[in-house]
């Protein structure tokens, strides 16, 4: 089963460490919100806005979800210190999208994908599946591993923060981009690779249209 | 879309702190017989009252039992033909928790075994499947992955779809819901006006859902997915959110509110969620459904409890049973229908809720099939 996607409008971002400039006060200026927010969250508000997608359903995917909390929950409690509230409660892997969520009032239908290094392939999946409904959605995937001492797990990933956003319809037209002749190679996480690689694909001059492959 | 095919859970398992099986689980939750305990092995000398797994099994090995079980029962041979669609908030954190422990560096972590699609990984070893995909959203997880089923089966994308909740405990888990204040050290009381907090819990739960039904399959006829769009832990006072996931699954059944014979309340017994709750179904329901939360014995097993809840919703059909609520003394919202036993009753229709960190809320409706 093949389901064709038209990809209205895409962004990505990574970097070997923390992505700069996630101009995170000029989108969130309450302070009090804004110190709340995870990596990722920070990351899902930039590209929601790249893409310019303010209401509708959004799939997401993250292999690892909110690492960077989770190490210091494990951390606090192998101290035998409390742990912090904001930090557990940050730490479900749909804490970026329920941000994005409430900052735009966004009431609809939000689902989070933990599909290990199949996660973009799967979120690309049930995005398409979910399109077939006829409405506009996005799909997001996020990674943020830029957590101390990753290095003592981490042998194979340049880019520890790594992002990537499809605005998407449900479309009958021929695919324009052909996924199996781009082979995105720097070394980032694999779990974005197919998304990354559609975004990366993207042509500048006509409709860019992907065949889903269930 | 149009729905082309309805879809039906033909097959079920499940392991739970209140019974190794369906029959036990059903049997303890009418009888008043709760799988939580006091336990001090998870924080710091704290004595929450929490819910493990009645099995002697390892975690992993029950989970793969399972699995063999829906094999055994169902007419399926294999799962080749079979999308898994795991529903889990924590994956393997509690393998990692173990290494770290130990050796208080991650070097002999194995992130295969850490993150959500660590009960793939661990599936896969023993059988095969068509294809798989794996749902985190904190307590909704396996609500929303048999929301998934649902909607690849009615689109007829797959022919068969097995979803698995399933979460243990951890002690991130644990001191977690601590810190928030929101644990009792007694088995939970949903609803009522001295409930003092929630029992987490461990739970492994199996759904087969197939597009033909079995002699006693129950059919999924309505999902609702909502977003509270409010805040990270609190749902919204008045149940905006519950009542718009409700909503929409009862539209998606074609229903109206009074044909609901019977609510699976989310029902954690804080103070936050059964208030929300409350309001969202009494506006909704103005003719009193029976409405019942079953978590004072399997406690709240956070991704797992979607997929549990919705074998309970089948046996309550199965049994034209309406399941009661245990250690329920004074209701707070007395505009709600919550019988303190269980009866005998027509069940045509049960709506089970769910909702979650982050405001993310699912509810599913279930019908006799006649």
């Amino acid at each position: 089963m093949k389901i064709n996607l038209e990809i209205l409008e895409s962004a990505y971002i990574y970097a070997p460490k923390e992505i700069e400039d996630l101009q995170t006060k000029e989108l969130v200026p309450k302070m009090i919100t804004r110190r709340r927010l995870t990596r990722a969250a920070k990351i899902a508000i930039y590209l929601a806005d790249k893409v310019s997608f303010g209401n509708g359903r959004i799939v997401y995917g993250s292999s690892f979800g909110e690492l960077g909390v989770t190490a210091k929950i494990l951390h606090s409690i192998d101290a035998k210190e409390s742990i912090s509230p904001t930090h557990f409660q940050n730490s479900v892997y749909n804490t970026a999208v329920s941000y994005l969520s409430m900052l735009t009032n966004n009431e609809n239908e939000i689902m989070t994908i933990a599909s290990g290094d199949n996660t973009s392939q799967n979120v690309l999946k049930a995005g398409a599946i979910k399109a077939m409904d006829g409405d506009i959605l996005l799909l997001m995937a996020i990674e943020t591993l830029d957590i101390e001492k990753i290095e003592e797990v981490n042998h194979c990933i340049d880019f520890l923060e790594c992002a990537v956003a499809l605005k998407v319809k449900y479309t009958e037209k021929e695919a324009t981009i052909d996924m199996s002749s781009l082979h995105h190679t720097e070394a980032t996480p694999a779990s974005l690779f197919h998304m990354l690689n559609v975004a990366k694909g993207m042509h500048s001059n006509k409709a860019n249209i992907i065949e889903v492959t269930l | 879309m149009k729905i082309k095919n309805k879809v039906f859970i033909t097959t079920t398992s499940s392991s739970t702190c209140a019974g190794e099986n369906n029959k036990t689980l059903f049997g303890n939750i009418c009888n008043a017989k709760s799988g939580i305990k006091q336990n001090k092995n998870y924080f710091h000398g704290s004595t929450p009252a929490i819910g493990k797994l009645c099995s002697d099994n390892t975690f992993h090995n029950e989970l793969l039992l399972q699995c063999q079980n829906i094999l055994d029962q169902s007419n399926l041979k294999n799962f080749e033909e079979t999308l898994l669609i795991i529903g889990s908030s924590v994956g393997g954190m509690a393998t990692t928790e173990e290494i770290y422990f130990k050796t208080h560096n991650y070097k002999n972590i194995d992130p295969n075994f850490h993150h959500i699609n660590t009960i793939v990984n661990v599936l896969n070893k023993k059988f095969d499947f068509y294809d798989d995909i794996s749902f985190s959203t904190a307590c909704t997880s396996s609500t929303n992955a048999i929301g998934y089923a649902h909607e690849v089966l009615s689109k007829g994308l797959y022919k068969h779809a097995l979803v698995v909740g399933v979460d243990s405990l951890s002690q991130t888990t644990v001191g977690g819901f601590l810190t928030l204040g929101v644990l009792s050290s007694q088995p939970c009381k949903p609803f009522d006006v001295s409930r003092d907090g929630m029992n987490v819990a461990e739970a492994i739960a199996c759904v087969l859902l197939e597009s033909e039904p079995s002699a006693s399959a129950v059919e999924v006829c309505g999902v609702g997915y909502s977003s509270d769009a409010y805040h990270m832990t609190h749902p919204h006072p008045d149940g905006k959110g519950a009542v718009s996931a409700m909503s929409k699954a009862l539209l998606m059944a074609s229903l109206k509110p009074e044909q609901i014979d019977y609510i699976n309340a989310h029902g954690t017994g804080t103070i936050a969620n059964d208030n929300a709750e409350a309001n969202a179904i009494a506006t909704l329901f103005p003719h009193k459904p029976y409405i019942s939360s079953t978590k004072s014995i399997t406690g709240h097993t956070l991704g797992a409890a979607g997929a549990l809840e919705a074998i309970i919703a089948c046996m309550a059909i199965e049994a034209q049973t309406i399941p009661k609520n245990t250690f329920l003394d004074v209701p707070e919202n007395n505009k709600l229908n919550l019988p303190v036993v269980s009866f005998e009753c027509n069940i045509d229709y049960v709506l089970s809720n769910s909702f979650a960190f982050g405001g993310n809320n699912c509810s599913l409706i279930f019908r006799k099939v006649k």
